[in-house]
């Protein structure tokens, strides 16, 4: 086991394209990390430089207390899992799982031996002597799993592994995964562009855009305080809502903003770097936007464009007349009056409300 | 309507069958022709067409005339030996070259591997005169090497490599722009992500190769060596050039040398011989072809 600390690491791929700029991170050790980014964001290629798959441009890597950079990836300590799983397909599967050990030179009692542990951790003991071939998608990924287990590596990698599984199984996989690292207690680095993997698996979330890290924080934090429009928008599903608005008023701990059309909302945020005038972005969760009872105060007229029922609850479209942006509004499942066209009031709770600055930054919001 | 709908399915499997079984014949009937003279005791009537693919009077006499006319298993140790080797031999070549043109990043790859096709547009032909000049300074070389050892005169190291050597009669063909290409191919096809995975189980580059890539592509070398086998197997042109001694002939050579010309004795005779020359590739072939059967399912999604 150990830790994975990066620093100021670089990749170029060629003197213009750099697709990881100056990325520093420090994972502990028996942390599960999961990077997470839209496609070409550079988690991949972050995952795959750990590995040793790709040189480091720029910046130091170590693995433990060792300097990894010029490592070759067999000698830095890392097993990895693929997306496509990468099992050799002219070997059954004890011979995928045990082919590290064997190119190490590892006695073939003590291969076996390793071979049929992992093989118990997995529940695939009956698959051993199959192919490749002859195992299903779930199957395969277990012995990809197994085959980085009987390597008893300090550290785990993960390239999106479930993301050629159906919904069911992953479902079920992600749970393995998650027993599988308490088990185990193996640094884990996780990549996946799927956020609900992401929150569910995650010790720790890293999200990247662009080849820089957004933030870095517990699942919880990131998703209640993002610290910028892009985590704000990537984290959550459906998205969180954002609203272009304009600042006209600060007080202690609140900031008055103002919508298109003379719609002044409040959020429940420290804005005493902006001034008035300022753009602002406005965010809230489509689970914090609630229906108004009665003639509530502050209550905003909206019309319903679109419901989707989704048993445990309903998620609405919205239209607020003036702003262009539709709103997706969460509502529990037993309001079954809504429909197509209904004109409704919604309410913006002050403490739910997120603002952003025209940079794209989060103000504090206050407790 | 559903009758219209299964006589249109007869017509068109009709179709089909009568297409492959006129290729079918088309393409073996030159063998199935020499088959029958071969084996008709009687050659009266080997001219009649079609009558000759009707064996007469049918026996084995002829195959058993070719062993004593000629030394048939002589020819035939040469060619298996000659064969054997040019497929080992190209069969390496092509891996390791079409490896590094498909898998590794260096300068002038793409310029190599343009060069090394441009060599297919050249007829063969152009290569005789160089390689046999080439071939006399190796055995030139080997003779002097020999003097300077002090080695015994019988070893007669001047037909190891040179002229008249089993070497030097099948040396031009080991490397083949056509077997670097195929490997090349092949290996293209092979997922990046498996070969990642060989690295980080601790794979060097050779081992990648021989480990992981060889075995994958198994068919696509089964399909070399056949390729191969038969072009060694029909080598005609340039072992003649080369081999001087009876003893060294490889079959091809050695049935149309002492079988045919001003002084041959007899059409069935050749037959007999031509049909006992084809058959070893036959069987080889029927033991080669279940590789041809794809060996990348399962390896990735």
């Amino acid at each position: 086991m150990a830790s994975v600390t990066l620093k100021n690491i670089t990749k170029n791929y060629t003197k213009d394209i750099t697709v990881i700029k100056n990325v520093s991170l420090e994972i502990k050790d028996g942390e599960f990390i999961v990077f997470v980014g839209p496609s070409g964001c550079g988690k991949s290629t972050m995952l795959r430089m750990i590995a040793g798959l790709e040189d480091i441009t720029g910046g130091e890597l170590y693995i433990g207390d060792a300097l990894a950079n010029d490592v070759h990836a067999s000698k830095r300590g890392i097993a990895m899992v693929f997306q496509s799983y990468a099992l050799y397909p002219h070997m059954t599967v004890a011979e995928n799982m045990g082919f590290a050990l064997k190119l190490a030179g590892v006695p073939k009692t003590e291969i076996d031996q390793r071979v049929r542990k992992a093989a118990e951790i997995l529940q695939t003991t009956h698959l051993l002597e199959r192919k490749p071939k002859a195992l299903s998608g779930g199957q395969r990924q277990r012995v990809a799993i197994g085959r980085a287990i009987v390597r008893n590596p300090k550290v785990f990698l993960f390239d999106e592994p479930l993301s050629n599984l159906d919904a069911a199984l992953r479902l079920n996989m992600r749970v393995e995964l998650s027993k599988l690292h308490q088990d185990l207690k193996t640094t884990m680095i996780y990549v996946t562009h799927d956020q609900v993997e992401a929150m569910t698996l995650a010790d720790r979330i890293v999200v990247f855009n662009a080849g820089i890290i957004q933030q870095v924080g517990s699942p919880l934090e990131m998703y209640e305080n993002p610290s910028n429009l892009f985590v704000a928008g990537f984290l959550g599903s459906p998205t969180m809502n954002l609203l272009e608005a304009q600042l006209v008023g600060l007080e202690q701990g609140v900031a008055v903003v103002r919508l298109p059309k003379g719609i002044t909302l409040k959020a429940s945020v420290e804005a005493s770097r902006g001034k008035v005038g300022d753009k602002v972005t406005l965010g809230i969760r489509p689970e914090h936007l609630r229906l108004a009872v009665g003639d509530e105060a502050g209550a905003v007229p909206a019309r319903v464009d679109l419901i989707e029922h989704l048993g445990d609850h309903i998620l609405a479209y919205i239209e607020i007349p003036g702003i262009n942006e539709i709103l997706s509004v969460k509502v529990a499942g037993n309001v079954t009056n809504l429909k197509y066209g209904d004109a409704i009031r919604v309410v913006f709770p002050e403490k739910n409300c997120l603002l952003f600055d025209a940079e794209g930054l989060a103000f504090k919001r206050v407790a | 309507m559903a009758l219209g709908k299964n006589l249109r399915r007869s017509i068109a499997l009709g179709g089909q069958y009568a297409g492959l079984i006129a290729f079918a014949i088309f393409t073996t009937f030159p063998f199935v022709w020499a088959l029958s003279v071969a084996l008709s005791a009687d050659p009266s009537h080997i001219w009649d067409f079609p009558r000759s693919f009707l064996p007469t009077d049918i026996s084995l006499m002829w195959f058993e005339r070719v062993f004593k006319e000629m030394p048939f298993m002589t020819y035939l140790k040469n060619s298996t030996l000659m064969s054997f080797w040019t497929i080992v031999a190209v069969v390496v070549i092509s891996v390791l070259a079409g490896y590094p043109l498909a898998r590794l990043r260096f300068p002038g790859r793409g310029l190599i591997f343009v060069g090394i096709i441009a060599t297919l547009m050249l007829p063969s032909e152009v290569n005789i005169i160089p390689n046999f000049i080439t071939l006399r300074n190796f055995g030139m070389a080997a003779s002097h090497l020999q003097e300077v050892l002090h080695l015994p005169d019988d070893w007669n190291m001047r037909e190891w490599i040179g002229l008249n050597s089993y070497f030097g009669a099948i040396v031009p063909n080991f490397a083949t722009a056509f077997g670097i290409f195929l490997m090349k191919q092949a290996f293209e096809q092979i997922p990046q992500d498996l070969i990642d995975a060989a690295r980080v189980d601790g794979a060097t580059e050779l081992q990648i190769m021989w480990r992981v890539l060889v075995p994958v592509s198994a068919p696509s070398i089964a399909a070399l060596a056949i390729f191969t086998l038969v072009n060694a197997w029909n080598d005609y042109l340039w072992p003649s050039i080369v081999m001087t001694g009876k003893e060294k002939l490889p079959l091809a050579v050695g049935v149309f040398n002492d079988l045919t010309g001003p002084f041959a004795t007899s059409t069935s005779l050749v037959m007999a011989a031509i049909v006992m020359t084809v058959v070893p590739v036959l069987i080889f072939f029927a033991f080669t072809q279940r590789y041809f059967v794809s060996n990348l399912s399962g390896a990735v999604k």
